[in-house]
């Protein structure tokens, strides 16, 4: 079996045990399910489940369609074409199938799976792709996915839904089931938030504030009068609508049963660095509930650096007084090729840092954690990644005053397909004037979640869960 | 008979050419008026159908779950529930229930049940559905010995012709954090597109007392925090603290009159098993001896929540006003952290601590606002012979009395 096949089963398996009420392993090491080349699985007559592991990718994305399953619109590309072998018929929907099947009851996944799965989870758009925006980032705008709208499918999670419905029917001598309530368990809530700002007063938070207020002068308008009254306010009390916040986050998250992981940062200063204190710090590890967890938001000096990285992390260790196992980067500064196995040979078991600055979505196409792909001989890294699916000000910026209801549709469909959402909500930004429009949105999107009895994780109860790495 | 009936209608209905739709209404309605509906005690698997109904009439989104911790699973263990149905046909068109809820006085613990899920299909309605129900309910709560019956309502009529006594309304103490919560507390939101000279002028006379009211508020509730508490120690609950059934009975010893016995498996039940909304409950504390509690959360609406206030004389220097009005002072900055645009609690009646509640609300910033439900009491036979309750001035009351949708 090749490498690649070995390391998207491992995913599967994972993925399927958590999200499912099924153990994974179980099902995809059954005789139900075979990764094989596609001519071997046109020709068998074995009532079992072929995902071709050999059908070139196509990047064009110009062959889209929605197939109906479990109640939700699962949104696949890439489909085969088997109209030249006449005892092969498309089935559930013929115009959109998400099966192809035999006389004999062999059943072909219709669209690429195989290819699909691993052009997202492997980065290799980004391959293809190697535009990066100022901070040496890879963003959503680069990428075919936004044009065709595709950003926010979970292509993960929606095959391996199909792969359970799939192997659930044949197990039962049926055909593939296309309802699966029973099977999936409620999505799971990975939420975070970035601490980079816990005073607002600090000299670059101020410096922003007053170089906004005169913006609008060089456009010959009058001065962003509103920035100096933020100036002044953090001046007498600059813990309002910041360090506050953490107090206000963490009720809010109790009074829902949830719980989260804070993102810490220190180290180096300035304007992309860490802007408080390390008593601040302190005071916040003091504040958080030993069922929330702590993480280390690596400094934006410390992109693939090592000398910087682990003197941030010592320090962090210490303020904390815990084994840092998550992380995240300071402006999602990371190289998809080269920082998990630097992340991992320095500790981080769970990262969080495969997401968009600019754009929501599953920037691996998976809603959940996956173990990043390596090379020919070591098919995974010993490090999880969690891709980070919803920054607040992005998801505000991009559906307006439609965003809870956006965010309830995304819920919606994982509650179909099951999966995890990753959400970073920053607590300056949660519930603060200067921020109006994303007043009372994070509070929206747990009332949203709870609907769907969505159950919130941190990474290290999240490894508990998952396979050992 | 119905055959009949529904024949003769038919016929009427071709000769008067009325609508499908209309005509199906006119032809349901006198059919229900031939056929007696049914009207029982809730049977197992018709939670769903009567969580729908719920959901249809007030176009919410209610759970199971929500629907299972309420009626289900709270702290009363007999078997069936006190949940009334009436059916037609197959369809749930009326409801009423009764949530069990132990009560303390100074002779000791005892049931009552709190009125809730009072619901009829507005198709149905003049039937006197309200009324069979609670016949039911009525011989389940002499079974059951319950003390009596109480809820909230702002629909008293059909109350009334049940014999509920009326003792007064709830009050609100409250702070707005932002100008909208005036709107939620008054229910009044300003939808308006005509920005006639009036309006404007409304609208800026409502805007500058938001202001006026915020910024006193702010002013008082800054002023009065942090005082010191000598040596006691406010700590926030991951669970209920074992002490609250004792506490509770000291407090109706120290304080007089009855209320919601709060022990630790109702406070598990109610605030931090609750599926809405749990609540954020701080214990004050001298030592490891609990003295009392503040129990607030933010509501799905965006308004913060007190819950419940309850505190204990002991050996303290400080006088217990000062002690609830940091908890009144921890309640306000705890959902005003949370994003909350104001916060609001009830004052009830003259209960020694509940006028207590509201001075020191008064001095830390909050406003009392003669506006709320009207409480319904039924004096059950059990209940007559209970010292004194008749009179709603020794009832102490907080949100803990509500259903917890809000927390």
């Amino acid at each position: 079996m090749s490498d690649s096949i070995s390391y998207l089963k491992q995913q599967l398996i994972n993925h399927i045990s958590l999200c499912f009420n099924l153990d994974g392993k179980e099902l995809l090491e059954s005789r139900l399910i075979r990764f094989d080349c596609l001519e071997n699985a046109l020709n068998s007559t074995e009532r079992t489940i072929f995902i071709p592991t050999d059908v070139p990718f196509n990047e064009a994305y110009d062959d889209i369609y929605h197939a109906e399953f479990n109640q939700t619109t699962l949104t696949l590309w890439n489909r085969l074409n088997l109209s030249a072998y006449d005892n092969w018929r498309p089935i559930s929907d013929e115009s959109a199938p998400l099966w192809y099947q035999n006389s004999s009851g062999t059943l072909i996944s219709a669209w690429n799976l195989f290819g699909n799965l691993m052009h997202t989870l492997t980065f290799a758009e980004e391959k293809s792709h190697p535009q990066k925006d100022s901070h040496g980032r890879y963003t959503a705008a680069f990428g075919p996915r936004l044009k065709k709208n595709l950003l926010e499918v979970p292509v993960f999670n929606d095959a391996a839904a199909v792969l359970v419905a799939g192997c659930s029917g044949l197990k039962d001598g049926n055909d593939p089931l296309y309802e699966i309530k029973d099977l999936v368990k409620p999505p799971y809530l990975a939420l975070s938030h970035d601490c980079d700002l816990l005073r607002g007063n600090d000299k670059w938070t101020q410096a922003v504030r007053a170089y906004r207020t005169i913006i609008p002068l060089k456009k010959l308008k009058f001065p962003a009068m509103k920035n100096l009254w933020w100036i002044v306010r953090n001046c007498y009390a600059p813990e309002r609508y910041y360090f506050d916040n953490i107090t206000g986050l963490i009720e809010l998250e109790k009074s829902f049963g949830y719980i989260s992981t804070f993102y810490l940062i220190n180290g180096q200063g300035g304007r992309f660095g860490a802007r408080s204190s390390n008593d601040m710090i302190k005071k916040l590890v003091r504040t958080v509930p030993s069922d929330w967890a702590l993480g280390i938001h690596y400094n934006y000096n410390t992109f693939l650096n090592e000398k910087n990285f682990i003197k941030q992390y010592a320090e962090l260790s210490s303020l904390t007084e815990s084994n840092l196992i998550c992380g995240r980067a300071h402006y999602l500064k990371f190289d998809p090729f080269r920082s998990f196995q630097f992340l991992a040979e320095r500790g981080i078991k769970i990262d969080e840092s495969s997401g968009y600055t600019d754009k929501i979505g599953y920037r691996n196409g998976i809603a959940g954690a996956f173990q990043p792909y390596k090379s020919q001989r070591e098919i995974t890294q010993p490090i999880w990644e969690l891709p980070m699916t919803i920054m607040d000000a992005a998801l505000v910026k991009q559906y307006g005053d439609q965003a809870v209801n956006r965010f309830d549709q995304l819920m919606n469909h994982l509650s179909k397909v099951g999966g995890m959402m990753s959400i970073n909500f920053h607590p300056d930004k949660f519930f603060n004037p200067e921020y109006k429009e994303l007043n009372g949105i994070y509070h929206k999107m747990l009332i949203t979640a709870r609907q769907y009895n969505a159950k919130a994780i941190t990474g290290p109860l999240l490894l508990d869960y998952l396979q050992p790495v | 008979m119905t055959s009949v009936l529904e024949d003769y209608l038919n016929g009427i209905a071709d000769m008067l050419y009325i609508s499908f739709e209309k005509y199906g209404k006119i032809v349901k309605l006198a059919i229900n008026q031939e056929i007696s509906m049914d009207i029982q005690l809730i049977d197992d698997g018709e939670e769903i159908l009567c969580n729908q109904f719920y959901n249809r009439i007030y176009k919410r989104n209610r759970t199971i779950d929500q629907w299972r911790w309420e009626f289900a699973q709270n702290n009363y263990k007999s078997s069936p529930i006190p949940y009334a149905r009436v059916m037609d046909e197959s369809q749930v068109v009326g409801t009423q229930a009764f949530i069990p809820i132990r009560m303390i006085d100074i002779d000791g613990v005892f049931w009552t049940a709190k009125s809730e899920e009072t619901l009829v299909d507005p198709d149905y309605r003049g039937r006197q559905l309200f009324e069979k129900m609670y016949n039911f309910l009525f011989d389940y709560a002499r079974t059951n010995q319950f003390a009596c019956i109480w809820g909230f309502t702002p629909a008293i009529k059909a109350f009334k012709r049940l014999d509920f006594s009326f003792p007064g309304k709830v009050d609100q103490i409250f702070i707005p954090f932002q100008n909208k919560s005036i709107s939620l507390l008054l229910k009044k939101e300003d939808r308006s597109e005509n920005v006639n000279f009036k309006n404007k002028l409304k609208r800026a006379v409502f805007l500058i007392a938001g202001l006026v009211a915020q910024g006193i508020s702010m002013v008082r509730l800054n002023l009065n925090k942090n005082s010191p508490l000598a040596g006691l120690a406010i700590k926030r609950w991951d669970k209920p603290d074992e002490q609250c059934g004792e506490l509770c009975k000291q407090f109706i010893q120290q304080w007089g009159g009855t209320t919601i016995y709060r022990d630790a498996e109702y406070m598990q039940w109610r605030f931090f098993d609750n599926p809405y909304v749990k609540c954020i409950v701080k214990g004050v504390y001298d030592q490891d001896r609990l003295l009392g509690w503040v129990a607030y959360n933010i509501g799905d609406d965006g308004m913060g929540y007190l819950i419940d206030l309850i505190l204990i004389r002991a050996d303290y220097t400080v006088a217990p006003k000062e002690i609830i009005k940091q908890l009144l002072i921890e309640a306000a900055i705890g959902c005003r952290n949370m994003g909350a645009s104001g916060i609001r609690g009830w004052h009830a009646n003259n209960h020694p601590f509940d006028k207590l509640i509201c001075e020191a609300a008064r001095d830390v910033g909050y406003y009392h606002i003669r506006k709320g439900h009207e409480t319904v009491i039924y004096f059950c036979e059990t209940g007559k012979v209970r010292n004194g309750y008749t009179n709603f001035d020794n009832w102490f009351v907080t949100r803990i009395n509500t259903e917890g949708v809000h927390g």
